[in-house]
Formats: structure tokens, sequence, C-alpha cells
């Protein structure tokens, strides 16, 4: 359908990255190297929770090749965060997690910094720690016992060990449970997943002459990083350059600083370039995870499965600093609304320090714990009212204009469109085709993250178009998407729109790869620029064609009036001598939708922009004897408004069901004692290709309005939904629900065992 | 990690090269244990030598009653094997689950036996075939049932300088076949949660075991044959109630650790299980080639 109405917009064109990234041409972070390059390495704490008596670094010093060691007593006491800054760069006077960084060392070669950490002497005097995160609810350690000093959104609500508490609350709920048929409670707990890219966090860093510090690093958000930075360094946002060469995966773990500000301040120590890489015993202990969770969840139901009432209480582990905790909680308060009508809603989401790392915004975040709960529950409840379980959905998912948890109007709903896709994909009818075997259902809604995107493109004298977006390209395919948005405006063909790297220096601000939203967002600001664009040609067109604006178009590289037309890079040499060429600022911002306030208490994104909705079904067989899962088929009907290039969506889906795998069958940093117990990638186990079934995916298109061409986020949904229905369909196959992520063989093998004993 | 890597051009020299070097000397084939272990600071080698390229240690060679594998054979080979596709599948089936495919194709079978992990892949298959290994050292050759060579995780019979140089096995007698199962959290790159082999032989003309042989590994330090288990089957009709009752023996005879891959209940109950289906699935086997 698209194909029909655009030349190069939704077509399946190869990437403007993907020849480099295949060829092995392409520079990533981690490959970037300067000339008298030192190497920066990390000494992280083996304690969890204890008092800094004494850092000795003297016998690291002595050592050949060491060229500077920093702790917290060298650099500027800042503290620094999104939601509570709370964060400092060094362990000060206590460690709050086994790998809380608490030196750094610059050396000639990495083994030399290694060596020279291990000869780091730290004294500590060990305190009593929280691991438990109800625990730390009620507990009289205090994980920071100065939180009341710390600045903070203003919107977020703290107490104690609570780094932020939100609400939703709709209707009248006691009401409604005491009036219900009948009501369901349950309790449901997910793990911390590690995001798994491919690349780890990396950073170099150089000061110039001018003082300004130059890093060349594998953020997600270039311009959060420089500001950070800035903050760090105690600098002028203006001396803070930040570019990406590329990156190698972010999955939401490369928002926040991860080496950047190690690398930075080990340059200046030294005054030498400086590089940070993360390993791998560091991503799995002191990187951003997606946060463990505990659900509690309780419904209230009519006889024929209406959904009365809910309340319900999402507890998100954020480790030793707030991270993303407090957003992520609240977020989870959405996503158990779900894509469903309910009459009366009380949800409190708690986001709760405790001696563990600290965690970030790991792809959907919270959409996976919040789903895995919600959607869960939708299965028992079914099961228990002797209603299929997709019919249970049916009678209860929003319909057009119908109101969202936040008092905001539904608009271009699918859901339903998506549920019977994926039931139909999946053979629905026949949920149990033979014993061991069983089939589930999952669906959700999420949002387009908001944020302004500014790019700047110019018209070369060749025809072509340069496009300088502050987004980085993080391998979703997301700026291909929008530079085809705008070669479908300027009518040229991809190949024509070149994509310069991000820099701070030289990029408009963009809110960044996050969310959902670069090539939406970045996209309407192509639609801006292109739109500037096509004004400034028209009105050069005019002096040389001798014809009126109000008839021109571009077409097929020219612009065109009537009979007369010129093309696109004759025009674009004119404009270098009539002064300054073709060059356009476009931006973009999607502002929110109107809703309740009195519904959302507490809460850093109140209501949701531009919603997709979303269904998956899974088709799985379950070893009676060993509780091991076999995925057999997995289906995908995911509305994306406008598919701008179609397999870039698939890559989405797919990649993202292979995440969601992950968290749902295999995937869990494992703590003991504050320790983590599988800190390599032996024993964290991501799936790989042996393990992840084909996977289809079913395209839906219910066009938005603030979208390019309709589009809504694409991005971070394809891993929300996989814990539930994977746990649904172990349920069709084995009549046992697991309630905690990951669901091992050994989980599902023992809750076989207390079925049939 | 910085060491001096030897490239020694014949057994002789590699031995030479390790006595010299000694105790800081260390062999190395795909080194795809020992680099890891470099890495992650358990070992800290001085001299490496590098026995990879030694001639005629990669030799997968057939006699008319036995096999012998060069202590450099890739698993690669060794899946890839025609004379393995009938009655030593199991061979085949350990080869082709260890690591990922740049693993199978560097990784020697020798290093995992030296290694002696009792997670390891291709020793209960070995053992399994009651396989010896051959070892040459500063005082000439000499062999040990494989049994006996793996002492306990980690430890082997070798002594200084020694090096494997082969490992062999009799072929089996008409009516026999094997099978290897491994359970493990994913289906590649994943290390044994528990991983059983069988061999088992029937008389010529009953369905009565004449010869089973069962190995069990990652279930007690270090590879083990549940001894109960086989002498219980010995001229027992080959049952699906008596494989259980090997399983069940098998897994009282196991003696596992908890740990963060698998409790140590859920590997015990995998014993069983395991050791039931790997008799299960010879028996299939020898019924299909009676056929
Ligand atoms: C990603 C990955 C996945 C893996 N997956 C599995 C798996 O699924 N199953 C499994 O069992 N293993 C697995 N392993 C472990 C390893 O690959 C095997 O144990 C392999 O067989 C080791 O062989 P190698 O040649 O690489 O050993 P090396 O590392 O070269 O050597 C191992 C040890 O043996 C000694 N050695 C080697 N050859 C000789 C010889 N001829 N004589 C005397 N001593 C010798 C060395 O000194 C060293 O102590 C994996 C390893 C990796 C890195």
């Amino acid at each position: 359908m698209n194909a029909q109405t655009h030349r190069v917009a939704g077509h399946r064109l190869p990437r403007r990255d993907g020849v480099g990234k295949v060829t092995g041409k392409h520079v990533y972070a981690a490959d970037f190297k300067l000339p008298g390059m030192l190497y920066g390495k990390i000494l992280r704490s083996a304690r969890a929770h204890a008092l800094i008596k004494n850092i000795d670094v003297s016998r690291a010093a002595a050592i050949a090749g060491v060229r500077g060691i920093i702790t917290a007593a060298d650099i500027p006491q800042v503290r620094y965060g999104t939601a509570v800054r709370d964060t400092t760069v060094f362990a000060t006077d206590r460690v709050l997690f086994m790998g809380h960084a608490v030196a750094a060392v610059a050396a000639t070669s990495s083994e030399i910094a290694e060596r020279a950490i291990e000869a780091i002497k730290v004294e500590y005097q060990d305190l009593p720690a929280l691991y438990d995160p109800e625990e730390a609810l009620t507990s009289d350690i205090r994980i920071h016992p100065d939180w009341e000093t710390y600045k903070a959104l203003p919107i977020i609500s703290r107490k104690d060990n609570i780094a932020g508490q939100a609400r939703i609350h709709v209707g009248d709920v006691e009401t409604a449970f005491a009036k219900a048929h009948k009501i369901y409670e349950h309790r449901f707990t997910t793990s911390l997943q590690h995001p798994g890219y491919t690349e780890p966090r990396v950073a170099t860093a150089d000061w110039d002459a001018n003082g300004i510090v130059t890093v060349w690093c594998n953020t997600q958000l270039p311009f959060d990083t420089q500001t950070t930075l800035a903050e760090i360094l105690d600098l002028p946002a203006a001396r803070v350059r930040v570019t990406v060469p590329g990156i190698g995966g972010g999955f939401g773990g490369k928002l926040r600083i991860g080496v950047e500000h190690f690398a930075a301040l080990l340059a200046r120590k030294t005054a030498r370039p400086v590089k940070v890489m993360s390993t791998s015993e560091e991503e799995l202990t002191a990187a951003l995870p997606r946060q463990a969770s505990i659900v509690l969840l309780k419904t209230a139901v009519d006889k024929e499965g209406h959904l009365l009432a809910r309340s319900g209480r999402v507890i998100v582990d954020c480790g030793a600093y707030a991270g993303s905790g407090p957003g992520t909680a609240a977020i989870a308060l959405q996503v158990m609304a779900g894509p469903y009508k309910t009459g009366a809603l009380a949800f409190e989401s708690i986001a709760v320090y405790t001696n563990k790392v600290h965690s970030g915004s790991f792809r959907a975040p919270a959409g996976p714990m919040a789903n895995f709960a919600m959607e869960s529950q939708i299965d028992m409840i079914a099961k228990d009212l002797g209603l299929d379980p997709l019919e249970m959905r049916l009678r209860n998912v929003v319909k057009e204009g119908d109101p969202g948890p936040s008092g905001e109007t539904h608009t271009s709903v699918s859901i339903e469109e998506c549920l019977r896709k994926a039931a139909d994909a999946i053979g629905w009818h026949d949920r149990n085709p033979e014993p061991g075997r069983g089939k589930g259902i999952a669906c959700s809604w999420w949002m387009t993250t908001g944020g302004s995107s500014g790019v700047y493109v110019k018209i070369n004298p060749d025809g072509s178009a340069t496009l300088v977006s502050g987004a980085v390209e993080i391998g979703t395919g997301a700026i291909t998407g929008a530079a085809q948005v705008l070669a479908e405006e300027l009518s040229l063909d991809l190949t024509d729109i070149n994509v310069t790297g991000v820099d701070t220096q030289a990029a408009p601000f963009d809110y960044g790869a996050q969310g959902s939203r670069t090539t939406f967002s970045v996209g309407n600001a192509c639609l801006a620029a292109a739109k500037e664009l096509r004004r400034q040609m028209f009105e050069l067109a005019a002096k040389q064609l001798e014809a009126p604006i109000e008839n021109m178009k571009l077409q097929d590289k020219h612009v065109v009036a009537g009979n007369k037309s010129i093309s696109i890079a004759e025009l674009a040499r004119i404009s270098r001598l009539a002064g300054g060429g073709l060059i356009a600022h476009g931006t973009a911002i999607s502002p929110a939708p109107p809703y309740d306030p009195a519904r959302v208490k507490n809460h850093p994104l109140p209501v949701w922009n531009t919603p997709s909705y979303h269904a998956h079904a899974v088709d799985l067989s379950v070893d009676q004897a060993t509780g091991k899962v076999t995925i057999n088929r997995y289906v995908v009907a995911q509305d994306v408004g406008y598919a701008i290039n179609p397999t870039y969506i698939e890559g989405q889906i797919e990649g993202g069901v292979a995440q969601g795998i992950g968290q749902a069958l295999s995937e869990e940093i494992v703590y003991q004692d504050g320790r983590v117990m599988n800190a390599n990638l032996t024993d964290y186990k991501m799936p790989t290709a042996m393990d992840v079934p084909e996977i289809e995916s079913i395209i839906v298109e219910c066009r938005s309005a603030a979208g390019p061409y309709g589009a809504k986020g694409v991005g971070e949904p394809p891993c929300i939904e996989p814990p539930a229905a994977i746990g649904n369909a172990i349920a069709a196959a084995t009549g046992c629900w697991p309630n905690s992520l990951p669901m091992t063989a050994e989980k599902i093998a023992a809750a076989m065992r207390a079925r049939h004993p | 990690m910085s060491f001096d890597l030897h490239r020694p051009a014949s057994v002789t020299e590699a031995i030479d090269l390790a006595q010299r070097f000694a105790p800081t000397a260390r062999y190395v084939a795909g080194g795809t244990d020992t680099v890891i272990q470099i890495n992650r600071k358990k070992i800290d080698p001085v001299h490496l030598i590098d026995v990879a390229c030694l001639p005629g240690m990669s030799e997968i060679t057939e006699t008319a009653d036995a096999f012998t594998l060069g202590a450099l054979t890739r698993y690669r080979a060794i899946e890839t094997h025609p004379a393995f596709r009938v009655n030593l599948r199991a061979l085949q089936e350990a080869a082709s689950v260890v690591g990922g495919h740049q693993v199978r194709n560097i990784a020697t079978i020798g290093g995992n036996i030296v290694n002696a992990s009792p997670a390891a892949d291709f020793v209960p298959p070995l053992l399994a075939l009651d396989a010896s290994v051959d070892m040459a050292g500063p005082n000439g050759q000499r062999s040990s049932p494989l049994l006996n060579f793996i002492v306990g995780p980690g430890k082997t019979a070798l002594l200084p300088a020694e090096i494997v140089t082969n490992i062999r096995f009799a072929k089996l007698p008409a009516r026999s076949a094997t099978a290897f199962l491994k359970e493990g959290r994913r289906r590649a790159m994943e290390i044994s949660v528990v991983c059983v082999a069988a061999c088992l032989t029937l008389e010529a003309s009953t369905s009565r075991c004449a010869s089973v042989r069962l190995a069990i590994g990652a279930a007690s330090p270090k590879a083990f044959r549940p001894e109960q288990a086989e002498s219980y089957l010995l001229g027992q009709s080959a049952s699906k109630e008596n494989f259980a009752e090997a399983g069940r023996l098998a897994a009282e005879a196991s003696s596992p650790i908890s740990d963060v891959r698998a409790s140590a209940g859920y590997r015990r109950a995998l014993v069983a299980v395991m050791v039931e289906r790997a008799l299960e699935t010879c028996l299939q086997r020898i019924r299909e080639q009676d056929q």
C-alpha cells in the first residue's frame, strides 16, 4: 500500500550504514584510537556496603607506565542523575555496591593499568547491607543517609530508601471490589537483565589547547552526556564536545553516562588522550541493567470477565542509585492498566534503593515486568471463569475514543486487529495440539517518547542532500528511516542522502536514540526541513524559470512548473552564487496529549504520546520431565502506524522478541549476598541463534496523527510481551503458571512436580 | 596477559621445552580453556607451548578392531566423520554441542580431557566407550584408562611435561549403540548442567543387555560411571522399567552441587531422566540396525 503512494518511504531499501557494518569498515567507538593514547581502568569495590577508611595508591603510582591515578579526593564533588541527583563519579566515604567505582588509573597499556588497579589498597569497614527491596522498605538501614539534601526533579516523591513513588488513581476502586463477582490476587517477580549490546561501553577523551574536551564514545544520548559531563567536570557545556563514531547497540543501557567521565577526568589528569572500555565483568556488575521487580496485582471482574477494578503495587529495585528507577517504576503503572477498559484503578509504584548495581532504562523500561504480571493474570482469570483467554481480552480491550489510565483519549486504536491477527496466525482454535504443547497470547500498548529533534539539511551541488542530526544511528536503521522520509519529500533517492556522524558541537539538539522515537521524531524534523528547502528552491526556481511558485512541485529531482523544469543540482549550484546555498533547519516536537492530572501523582511521564498496540502469540512445547521449553512458532502483530521501512521493523520485532525470550527463559544477573554470581557471558545466558525460532512479523498499519506519514514508535514494544506470552503458553502446556522470571526449565519442572507429586 | 609462545616441531621438542620451562610452562592446543583461565587469572603461565601444529596428532585412524583419535582432533572432524554415524553416534552428538561453530573448529578433544572439567562434554562418551589415553613424556610412552586418567576437577594423572598423544577405544560388537544427551539453559554455547552418555550392547538374539556402560558429567566432582546402574541392567531385558530403574540408581550414585547454573536436586532429577532416555535411544538405534 505504501509502495503505491510513496517512492522511497514504505520501501524495503538497504540502510545507509549497512555496507560499512557488514564489511567491517565502520568505525565503532571501541575501534577508535588516538596517537599517544593511554588506557584507563577502574578499581571497583569488593564490598557491598562499607566505609572507606583509607585508599593507598602509592604502590600503584610507583609502577612503570602508570601516568595518573584519581579517586574521589581528586575531583569536584558533584552529584548528578536524571530523576534524583544522588550519583557520584567515585564512591566518596562509602561504597554502596560491589562494583562501585573507587579509583581510576591511566597507564601506557591496559595490562599495566590493570596491575596498578590491583596494587591500590583500600581499607574498608563493613556496614550492614540491604539486598532485598521489600526489606529496604522497612529497614532502618539507610543507603543514602543524606537523601534529603539531594536535588531531584520536583515531581519525584522520595522518602528514606524510596527513590521515587508514583500513583495512578481512577474511579472508586473500593466500591468496585465490593461489588465484584470475583477477585484475584497474585504476586510476580522479574529479575535483573543486562541489555546485551555487543559493544561494551567505551570512551576516549582528549583535551585540546583551548581547554575543550572531546569525548568519542558510544552513548545513545550525546547531548545528555554532554550536559552530565559538563556538570561533573564543572565546565560550561560548550567546552565539552561529545561525538559518536559508531555504536554497537545500546537498548537503553547506554543512555546515561557510562565510562565517559572516567576517560575525561583521566585525560585531564594526565594531559594525554585516555581510552576506557568496560570488561564483560564490569558490564555484568556495574552497567545499567533492567531492574528486578516485584509486582502485586489484584483484579476484580464480573461474571462475564469484564475488568471492574484493579489495584496493584510495583516495586522496582533500583540498586545503589536511583538511575532510571523512579521513571521506570512509574511507567509500569500505565503498562499494568494495559490496553483495557477498567472503571477503577489504584496503582502505586515504588523505586527502592538496595546495595546492588544501579540500573537503567533497558528497552521498554518496565514494559515486560508489568505486562508479565498483567497478562499472566488475565489468563489465570480466564481459566478460572472458563473463558477463552483471547475472548476475555477482546471483551475488555479499548476502542477508538475510550479513555486511557491518565484520562487521555485512545486514538487510532488497533488492539483488536492485532490480537485477532496474532491469534489467527498461531492457529488459536487449537490451543493444545498435543500433550505438553500449548499456545499463549499477550498484548500491550506502549508510548512513542516525545522530546524534540532538530536537523540541518543542505543540498549539495550534485543534487544530493546531507542530513545532520543529533540522533545517533544505534543500529536499528532509524536514521535510514528518517532519510527515507527526507528523500521522499525532496524527490530524491535514498542513496542521495548522506548522513553525518553525530557531534554535539555541530549538530542541532536531539533528545536522542531512545524511547522508540528516533525515526518518528527525526522523520518529523526532516519533513519540516524539506518543507523549508522546497520553499527556498521554489523561490530560486521562480526567478530561473520565470514561473509562479504556486504551480511548482518537486518531481524526479527537479523543480517542475508546468512544462518548465530545473534540476535540484542546478539550483544548488546557483544558490551558492546567489548566496549561502540551500540549507534548512527542521525541528519537531510532539506535545503530550491532554490528560487528567488528578489521576496521576508524582509521575515523571504522566501521559503517553502516540501509543502503539500489539499482540504476541507463541506455540511451544514443554518437556514433561525436564521442564525444558522449545518454542515452535512465534508470531507478532504490531501496529506501527505506517511502515517507513518494513525490513527494519521486522528487524526490531525479531531482535526485541529474542531479548524477550532471554528475559522469559534464561537471563538473570544472579546476586548472592551482594555479589554477582555470574559475571561472565558463559553464565549470563543470553539466547543464541539456536534458541530463537524464526519470528513471524505481521505489520499492522493504523496511522497516527503525529508521526511521519502516520508512523508510530516501533523499537521498544517487541520485547514487552514475550515473557507473558511464553508464560501463558507454558501454562497451556503444563497447567502450571510460572510467576517468576526467568522461567527456567528447573522452575517449570518444580512447578510440574508440585502439581503432580 | 603476557607470555612467551613456543612452537615446537615435534613431540620430543615439546616435551623438552616443557621440561626446560617447568613449572611455569603449559601446553596449549586450541586455547579455548587456557586463554579464558589466563583472562580470569586462574592461571598465569610464563611459557605457552603450542602443540596445535604438531604433525600426526589430528588424525582419526580406524583399524580392524579399534579407533585412534589424535589428541588434537577437532570437534568439527568428529562431527563430520562418516565412521561415527552408526553405532558411535554419542561422539558426534557430544562434539556437535560443544560451544559454537568457532569453538568446534579450533578446540581439541585432548584439551577437553586434560582440562578435566566435571562438565566436559567429550569425556562421558569416551568413558562410555572405555577409552584409553596414550601419553608421551620424558620417560617415554605410557597409557591409562580414561577413567583413571581424570583424577578430579581440573586434575589428571599426567606427570610433569607429559603430553597426551592419542585417545583409543575398541570398536563395538554387533547389536551395540551409543547416545549422548546434554541439558543446559541454552542450545549452544552452554556448559552442561548434566550430560550423559550410554553405550548398550544387546545379546545376539534376545533383548537382554549384554553390556552396559553409562557415564555422567556435571553431576559429581569428575565424570563417573554409575556401576550399580550398569550392573543392574546386565542380563536384564532392555525395557522401559529397567532403564528407569537404572536412571534411579545412577541418580542415587551422583553427587551434584548446587551452583548458579542449577540446584543439586534438579541435577539429580536430570540424571535419572537422561540415563533412561539415553538407554532408550540406544535401544531404538539397535532396533534400527536390526532391521
Ligand atoms: C565459548 C566456549 C564454549 C565452550 N563450550 C564447551 C562445551 O560446550 N563443552 C565443553 O566440554 N567444553 C566447552 N568449552 C571448553 C573448551 O572448548 C573445551 O574443553 C576444549 O575441548 C578445550 O580444548 P583446547 O584445545 O581449546 O584446550 P586448551 O585450552 O588448548 O588446553 C586445555 C588444557 O589442556 C592442556 N592440553 C591441551 N592439549 C594437550 C595435550 N595434547 N597434552 C597435554 N595437555 C594438553 C592444556 O595445557 C590446558 O591445560 C568451551 C570453551 C569456550 C571458549
